[in-house]
């Protein structure tokens, strides 16, 4: 459940961002023929309808429609007692309705009866929203659109870039000013979830491995866990619709961490091309294409991974071994154009908590 | 035996009156209570599937490889397996053992391609079952819920120590959220309102600066191994003007009628009426209706807004089991909107009210 500040800030998205993409998804629909265009959102999905028209559901679930011609909508499950914040937090109009799937269907239908309506993530659509779609009548035809979009965001646009660039200061700064002092690791998540929230996150997940020894898993915390040894935290933040994470481990020797550092911005260089991770234990590289803001592209554990696109914003994680002793390290990065080399957007250096990305 | 496992039992053994094959369970960071329930994983991304088959088989599916480490590390006894392209990894499995009698809850959550009328297999909806399951609560996942309704208490109380003129109101949630994370608490649902008669609900944190006088309004829900328990109230900053303690008064009478009125079968409309009559006999019965408020109350569990809804026109009968928050949250035409809402367990004899925190409109230093 989204309990950060949920807010639509016009410095760092102005609203010619939203209609420039909008502008560009009409140009893209005339090409395929799609009539409407039409992206789910709810808690967990919410990069592709945050992408177009900026909206965060905190609860709930809702749909933007995109006709070719003609002002977007945005339906939402959410009531009209919260319409003052709805309104401050989307750049399209907000219609309410109990039964999104039908009221965007009706929608769609009286601006074009038997229209082309491409789903982005079709197959992803919940039962639910397709059958009310379908049911709606208007006889609209459902495709998939997912590619359409896409190519749409394949590359990081400036704002972009600010915006996780931003989040990556606030992982960043949480993490910095969390301390392994106590036995516990309570202390310290409560540091950093106090940090982030307070410094405007949307969200924060943290997610820790006590022990290090003991186990290498990173997992969400429930009741108390003693901190071993060594210990390792990643923190998820969320800023403006913008999504990066961050991890670092703590009670190590900074010559040591210097080395995995070392060895994770020479990996990072070398992206697209993987190789560069051949000396973790393990990697992960996490990016958005559409709706999930952080979906798995590349890895260890992804035995089919995705082409990384030139410009794309990404957060990359790898475990090391470094003379014996685990070290889990992970920062976003920008992927580079034309054979320029992929830079860390936030270097994972905790010692100055008020340094800049 | 642990909670996990004796949740998995019943659900096992309401398959099996049911001649049910395989169950496929779906869980997202908004609505997790089903997944939580039969394999123990509280998903935050992406989508999340569990297939329990009645053979004892059960593979819980992430299409998100950092929840695919959790898995591996928060549960026990299911298979954990990564796929992301999740609904086609578990599709293939569903068409192996598409002759079984095969269920889904919840079934509209599921992703289309799942329940495409072209596939090889059939999925009935078994959300009925499951939520059947999710209301009638065994006596330890109460004490969870004892736990974490004690938990929202102490919360309130850092919320009240923290609402202060010139705060903006992420701050505050940053202060309780904290606070709930040095106590091992993960997951919380928290929605606030801060003003006066302009406010007519609960949001995500704003900006907004805590003013003088304002009425702030707050519902915490920390969970306890996934229990969320919930508590609303509300505080002012400064003295409360007569007009807020005279609607406080009512918000009072409200919820107390709710509970009073709460025992084994009593209907959930029947403890919505006991709160709307109150509002209706100082006529502000139009402030009950949906274009001012939502329920006026509901389940609590593995879900923060669980069934039963508190509704006059659901006539669902309590049982000695259920957890329920009564609420009369609405918008008061003099002064605002306001909440009152207390977390209880339906008893033999009535209810055991889980929050303690006072029943006042409280007033902090501004």
């Amino acid at each position: 459940m989204r309990r950060g500040l949920i807010a639509w800030s016009k410095s760092e998205l102005p609203s010619a961002v939203f209609e420039h993409r909008i502008a560009r998804a009409r140009q893209a629909m005339a090409a395929a023929g799609i009539d409407a265009l039409v992206l789910y959102t709810n808690n967990s999905r919410t990069a592709g309808v945050s992408w177009f028209a900026g909206f965060i559901p905190y609860w709930s679930e809702g749909l933007l429609i995109i006709p070719r011609q003609g002002t977007p909508a945005l339906v939402v499950g959410l009531s009209r007692r919260v319409q003052f914040w709805l309104e401050a937090t989307s750049h399209v109009p907000v219609h309410n309705a109990p039964r999104v799937g039908t009221e965007a269907a009706r929608i769609i239908a009286e601006g074009a009866p038997g229209a082309i309506v491409g789903i982005v993530d079709l197959n992803g659509l919940p039962t639910g929203v397709a059958d009310d779609m379908t049911a709606a009548g208007g006889g609209l035809r459902l495709i998939d659109a997912t590619q359409s979009v896409q190519q749409l965001r394949a590359a990081a646009e400036p704002c972009e870039i600010a915006l996780a660039a931003a989040a990556g200061r606030i992982a960043r700064r949480a993490l910095s000013l969390s301390r392994a002092d106590d036995q516990e690791i309570g202390p310290l998540l409560a540091t950093a979830e106090r940090e982030a929230r307070s410094l405007g996150a949307e969200e924060i997940y943290l997610a820790a491995a006590p022990d290090l020894e003991r186990s290498r898993h990173l997992r969400r915390i429930e009741g108390q866990a003693q901190l071993g040894h060594s210990a390792a935290v990643r923190a998820t933040v969320a800023y403006k619709g913008h999504w990066v994470r961050m991890t670092r481990t703590f009670r190590v020797a900074e010559s040591a961490f210097a080395e995995a550092r070392n060895r994770f911005a020479d990996a990072v260089a070398m992206l697209p091309d993987p190789k560069g991770f051949a000396a973790a234990s393990s990697w992960l590289i996490e990016g958005c294409r559409t709706a999930q803001p952080l979906e798995p592209l590349a890895g260890s554990l992804v035995s089919e991974p995705v082409a990384l696109p030139p410009g794309a914003l990404v957060s990359v994680q790898a475990s090391y071994e470094i003379r014996g002793a685990p070290i889990l390290i992970g920062a976003p990065a920008l992927l580079g154009h034309g054979g320029e080399a992929a830079a860390l957007l936030c270097q994972p250096d905790f010692a100055d908590a008020a340094r800049a990305c | 035996m642990t909670l996990a496992q004796e949740r998995r039992q019943r659900l096992a053994a309401a398959m099996t009156e049911a001649g049910i094959d395989a169950m496929v369970v779906y869980g997202n960071a908004w609505q997790g209570d089903y997944l939580r329930y039969a394999a123990d994983f509280g998903i935050l991304e992406g989508h999340g599937i569990a297939l329990l088959q009645a053979n004892g088989e059960f593979a819980i599916y992430l299409d998100s490889a950092v929840e695919f480490e959790r898995a591996e590390a928060e549960t026990t006894g299911v298979q954990v397996r990564f796929a992301r392209d999740i609904a086609h990894g578990v599709g293939q499995e569903l068409d192996r053992i598409a002759n079984q009698n095969l269920v889904a809850a919840p079934r509209r959550f599921l992703p289309r391609f799942l329940t495409d009328e072209t596939r090889r297999y059939s999925l009935a909806d078994g959300t009925a079952l499951m939520d059947s399951l999710l209301m009638r609560k065994l006596p330890i996942e109460i004490e969870c819920l004892r736990r974490a309704a004690a938990l929202a208490d102490e919360g309130y109380a850092v919320f009240r120590e923290a609402a202060r003129p010139g705060r903006p109101q992420y701050e505050l949630v940053a202060e309780v959220e904290a606070f709930f994370r040095a106590k091992g608490c993960p997951d919380n649902f928290m929605i606030l309102g801060s003003g006066g008669v302009d406010v007519r609900g609960m949001t995500p944190p704003s900006a907004r600066q805590l003013a003088k006088g304002d009425l702030v309004t707050t519902e915490l829900t920390p969970a306890i191994d996934g229990y969320f328990a919930q508590i609303c109230r509300t505080l002012v900053l400064g003295r409360a003007s007569p007009q807020q303690q005279r609607a406080f008064g009512l918000f009072l009478e409200a919820m107390e009628a709710g509970i009073a009125a709460v025992r084994p079968g009593a209907t959930a409309a029947d403890i919505a009426r006991a709160e709307n009559d109150v509002f209706r006999k100082y006529g502000l019965g139009d402030y009950v209706t949906n274009k001012y408020t939502r329920v006026r109350g509901h389940g609590l569990g593995l879900f923060v807004d669980s069934k039963p809804q508190l509704l006059e026109d659901v006539d669902l009968p309590l049982e000695a089991g259920m957890v329920i928050i009564v609420h009369p949250n609405t918008y008061h035409p003099e002064v605002g909107y306001m909440v009152l809402g207390d977390a209880l367990v339906v008893t033999e004899s009535g209810a055991e009210v889980l929050t303690r925190t006072p029943r006042i409109l409280f007033e902090v230093p501004a």
